[in-house]
């Protein structure tokens, strides 16, 4: 009868492993990645697989001892251990969890690592505060000056400067991150109050934003959703280029990933990836223009 | 003086019922004092965690009689606000780690087993063990008094168990009060949050201290170190965990306490913040240095929180399989290697915290490596179960359940000790599943597993087996309902600390989920009220023990159950190992350690 102790166990780990079948299809899943980090989504499933295997060799061995050996009716055997067994159990799980170690580092210096970033096409700055994004473009000029001479000596000496001095004619919008599909973006990410997060989950990006730090991020959005409304005369999201319909799915969520006080749930922004660089100047044109009137006012 | 002193020795068994089970000095009384406070406060944790659950479920509910109750702030309407919310989720984390796993591990169990385990009368320092636990009462009336409204007018600390500044650590200008004005419940509710973990951590320093001398020095005649049973060797660890790690810990909070309240600037950076209308006067400080000071603490605290978890899992597998412990010393060594690593891997809670990169690549190599002697652990309780004769008491099952949940916890670790992984799933859910499955799901079962193993040898008396197997099975399947669910939300992006997870596009996808994983929380709260009335139950009308109900090998079950003070009559002789069960040629399947065998070759190798 207490064996039967054992269809517990096996039934909720069978329906564990389940769960993760199943996932996927009911959209409970990672969502869709846009950027350039696929390492994230590989090694995502490259440690599932390798978890998965040891979770079900465990789990099995445990159901299998809880069944077989409850009750036995006779002696237990009498045996303090194995020296050839634990040496065989240290070693294959050491060698494995050290590869699985070197894996990761390759895209961990792609993502974080400042000199492995690429020579940016776009640069701007997210300031966030309790409970907002300030986002600063340059001007499309200075965005060109910028980038050239960035390209030219693979020095970044005006764009820091660019970023610690701000300019009269810079760009200000609030919550919205508008680059270009395949443009390389650095930003520089600082904060004026608390610690908060830049998290832009279809980029696999997240990075702390520290008071007093100025730190930078980059990736390149691979997939445009955002195109010019000639009857509001403004630039929406969402719109699916292959399809030319407009597609919920395609609404990429910046949020907020650092508790950060009372409205840190509501501390979002929206990623805008222009089809090309030509459309991004346009909004920001339209952007400006925007400005002018508003400090007209 | 000196002959009223003379007097209350010699009357040791008459002491007076303040000194018997108040200011008690005995260590098993002190023991079940950390029990009952540590329950009663497990209570409280759970009343929280079920309020975050209501509010993820249904963000936008109204919420009946509760949200009359929770309606301190007329804006939010008759349901709890943002700023309750944050505090609930801050206090739920701050309550079970400090006020319950904690104490519970090493203050309860540690106190309870550790003299008996090793043949002492009682601790090295009986009085030091009294004040251990009564540094606890500061902190449980502080951190009790910052949810009144007239203590801490904006609310008890909501700034995470984290407490990372500057949300936490900012103050007002000159003149505006203690308040905050980063968050309504960052002002005095932080404070006197500070100042009762200051207490706390002072508690437990104590109780280490303590638990290193005693286990060093007063183990009966044949006690060797490594013929300790595990639960002892995993308090042993614990015990120096917490002594070179607390004391980071304690300065942090004092650090803190004191930017809070004298304007010191240690974590207020170089620049100005701007908070509303006014700015900070520019500090030296940083406030990642929190996070390391923190954390180098709170790492190795996980460790402090699992490593006597699973000491007593080996011994109640061990005596529940009837066959020695499989490598006792491999597993001894595990426990250390857990330790040893332990302290070189806090900065993976920081990776995405603007620390140097190439850090992260270092603590990355030493988290993932620490995945191993938790590997050859579970391999080890697999080991001893095969070919054993296992006896599923309800202790048993938990036991047993702590290894199938851990495996988890450990496996979904290795995720998030993945830099590039965690990139993605840093501050999501996932790491919400990580810890639950640890703490709740794998320390917890630890914890029931050590009560129904001990309750004999504490009361006298013995749990309800049916009573705790319907509890055990309800736990195991409402808790993995409730939390199995949070490593697919996590995956799919759902951050924690939320108070509404439906406003964007990757989080409002798995809102069923939420609703099912609360639904799941309700039912797992209800189902503790069957433990509850099996443990007052039993306490009175529980069937008698007699000393050995489980046909142990270690010292306590050697004595009468209860054990009087000074817990042995004659002093105990230690023979062998404590894992001797199953010896072929002897009728019986269990050795006392004070049984001498001529003859049969027991315990080869220690």
């Amino acid at each position: 009868m207490n064996r039967l102790w054992s269809i517990l166990f096996g039934v909720v780990m069978t329906l564990a492993v389940l769960a993760f079948v199943i996932a996927p299809a009911m959209g409970w899943w990672l969502p869709e990645n846009i950027g350039t980090f696929y390492g994230v989504d590989t090694l995502f499933y490259v440690i599932l697989a390798t978890t998965g295997f040891f979770f079900v060799l465990t789990e099995a061995i445990l159901v299998y001892n809880i069944f077989a050996f409850t009750d036995r009716g006779e002696k237990a055997d009498y045996s303090h251990g194995n020296h050839r067994l634990e040496m065989f159990w240290t070693a294959v799980p050491g060698v494995l969890l050290l590869l699985l170690a070197i894996l990761q580092i390759r895209t961990w210096e792609e993502i974080k690592y400042q000199t492995r970033m690429p020579t940016p096409d776009h640069v701007f700055e997210v300031s966030a505060r309790q409970f907002e994004w300030r986002i600063r473009y340059p001007n499309a000029i200075q965005l060109d000056r910028i980038t050239s001479a960035w390209q030219d000596k693979s020095e970044p000496a005006l764009a820091r400067n660019w970023q610690q001095f701000p300019h009269y004619d810079d760009v200000h919008v609030v919550n919205e991150v508008h680059t270009w599909k395949d443009a390389n973006v650095r930003i520089y990410l600082k904060s004026k109050d608390v610690l908060h997060s830049f998290y832009l989950p279809n980029l696999r990006l997240k990075q702390d934003a520290v008071p007093g730090k100025t730190i930078p991020v980059w990736f390149r959005a691979t997939r445009a959703n955002t195109i010019y409304n000639e009857q509001t005369r403004e630039w929406v999201d969402r719109y699916n280029y292959e399809k030319k319909r407009f597609d919920s799915s395609l609404r990429y969520d910046l949020a907020c990933a650092e508790l950060c006080g009372w409205g840190h749930y509501k501390m979002l922004g929206r990623l805008f990836v222009h089809p090309d660089r030509e459309d991004y100047l346009n909004w920001l044109k339209s952007a400006q223009e925007k400005q002018r009137q508003t400090q007209a006012q | 003086m000196s002959v009223h002193e003379t007097k209350v020795h010699e009357e040791h068994h008459e002491l007076s019922f303040i000194q018997k089970y108040i200011f008690s000095q005995d260590h098993k009384i002190i023991g079940i004092q950390f029990l009952f406070s540590g329950l009663i406060f497990l209570v409280l944790g759970g009343v929280l965690a079920l309020l975050v659950r209501l509010q993820l479920g249904w963000p936008h509910a109204d919420q009946g009689w509760l949200g009359q109750i929770l309606d301190w702030s007329p804006a939010a309407g008759q349901r709890m606000s943002p700023e309750q919310y944050n505090t609930f989720f801050t206090m739920h984390a701050t309550v079970m780690i400090f006020f319950v796993i904690i104490p519970l591990l090493t203050g309860a169990f540690g106190n309870f087993t550790i003299p008996l385990m090793i043949g002492a009368p009682d601790m090295a320092f009986p009085k030091l063990n009294m004040m251990s636990y009564w540094f606890m009462w500061p902190g449980f009336i502080i951190m009790l008094l910052s949810f009144s409204l007239g203590v801490a007018p904006g609310g008890a600390a909501g700034a995470g168990w984290t407490s990372y500044p500057t949300l936490a650590s900012i103050g007002m200008p000159v003149g505006g009060g203690a308040e905050s004005p980063a968050a309504p419940n960052s002002g005095w509710g932080q404070i006197l949050w500070l100042l009762s973990l200051i207490f706390v951590g002072v508690s437990s320093m104590m109780g280490s201290v303590n638990y290193i001398t005693t286990i060093i020095n007063m183990r009966a005649p044949g006690m060797t170190l490594f013929r300790m049973p595990l639960t002892v060797w995993g308090m042993f660890i614990t015990a120096i965990l917490q002594a070179f790690a607390l004391p980071v810990l304690t300065v942090a909070l004092v650090l803190q306490t004191l930017d809070k309240t004298i304007s010191t600037t240690f974590f207020l950076p170089p620049g100005v913040l701007e908070f509303g209308n006014w700015t900070t006067n520019p500090g030296g400080g940083q406030p990642i240095l929190w996070q390391h000071l923190f954390w180098f603490y709170s790492h190795p605290a996980v460790y402090i929180m699992i490593l006597p978890a699973m000491g007593i899992v080996s011994d109640v597998i061990s005596t529940f399989s009837r066959k020695p412990l499989f490598g006792y010393r491999p597993m001894v060594y595990a426990i250390c290697g857990i330790a040893g690593l332990g302290f070189i891997v806090w900065g993976h809670h920081m990776f995405q915290s603007g620390m140097d990169p190439r850090l992260g690549t270092g603590f990355m190599i030493a988290t993932i490596m620490i995945a191993l002697p938790s590997a050859v652990k579970t391999f080890n309780w697999l080991g001893t179960t095969w070919r054993g004769n296992l006896h599923l008491t309800t202790a048993m099952l938990n036991a047993l359940g702590f290894v199938a949940l851990f495996v988890i916890g450990g496996l979904s670790g290795l995720f998030m000790a993945a830099t590039p992984v965690d990139v993605f799933i840093h501050d999501t859910y996932f790491i919400v599943a990580h810890i639950h499955y640890v703490l709740f799901m794998s320390s917890l079962f630890g914890i029931f597993a050590g009560i129904y193993y001990w309750f004999p040898k504490m009361f006298g008396r013995l749990m309800n087996e049916t009573a705790g197997k319907v509890h055990f099975f309800l736990t195991f399947i409402f808790g993995n309902m409730t939390f199995y669910p949070m490593h697919l939300v996590g995956a799919a992006g759902l951050r924690r600390r939320i108070f509404d997870p439906t406003m964007t596009g990757f989080e409002s996808n798995v809102q069923f989920l939420n609703q099912f994983m609360s639904v799941s929380a309700f039912l797992l709260g209800a189902a503790q009220l069957i433990f509850a009335v099996n443990f007052f139950y039993s306490l009175f009308w529980g069937k008698e023990a007699g000393r050995n109900p489980w046909r142990s090998n270690t010292l306590e079950w050697t004595t009468p159950s209860p054990p009087p003070h000074g817990n042995f009559e004659v002093t105990p002789v230690v023979y062998h190992g404590p894992y001797e069960y199953s010896v072929p040629g002897m009728e019986d399947d269990h050795v006392m350690q004070t049984r001498k065998l001529e003859g049969v070759p027991v315990g080869a190798g220690h």
